[in-house]
């Protein structure tokens, strides 16, 4: 089978680590900010790390698990890598729900990181 | 009431012309793609304005009608501008995210991404 291109591996990547962590320690996910980035979380924009990381580890539940539906990847004009997800989660005891999110990433210092983030919950519940 | 950042007119902007424009006449969309545009649609590749367009207008409808229950928009380290754009209808709801760059004064759409929404549902 053909191997798939690098900017698929690199934000499938990604994206894997990001969802692992994030259901099993979010505070981990600290390495994949830098200053610059930004999060926009259900409309509101959080800036740089320590931001973004308040937002990530206050948020008011206790297990989460995500699965993804679908994920794409692109080379963007700049060598970053463009992925735009769509999946579902479930939080606590809640019933599942259905999510968007797009992450933007950039090499820097031979490390993939985020420098730009944006999450939306599906408003319609499902099943 | 305060303005808005300038990457979210850009990209307000751009999101209400293209969707307008989709609606209208979609063939006029060739306009906001370069030959180095990539465009992903329903998980497929299309490398280029020719292959792009040609995709969009022999997408198998008459009429379209978007409609969008939220936008989001950030500036990106390379001074482009990335947006993401949610509809979610159960039965014609959509993903789509746009990164924006600026060329010779003119925003246009260098990376495209597109989901049917029906896909996270069942």
């Amino acid at each position: 089978m053909a191997e798939k291109p690098m900017w698929e591996q690199i934000g499938a990547g990604f994206v894997q680590h990001y969802y692992q962590q994030f259901d099993s320690n979010r505070g981990l996910l600290a390495d994949l900010y830098t200053e610059a980035s930004c999060l926009t979380w259900e409309g509101q924009g959080f800036q740089g790390k320590n931001a973004i990381m308040e937002k990530l580890t206050n948020l008011p539940f206790q297990k989460i698990q995500h699965s993804i539906t679908a994920q794409d990847h692109q080379p963007t004009p700049d060598s970053c890598v463009i992925s735009m997800v769509v999946g579902q989660l479930k939080v606590d005891d809640d019933p599942v729900m259905g999510f968007h999110q797009l992450f933007l990433l950039k090499n820097i210092d031979n490390k993939w990181i985020c420098s730009n983030d944006m999450f939306r919950l599906a408003l319609h519940n499902f099943g």
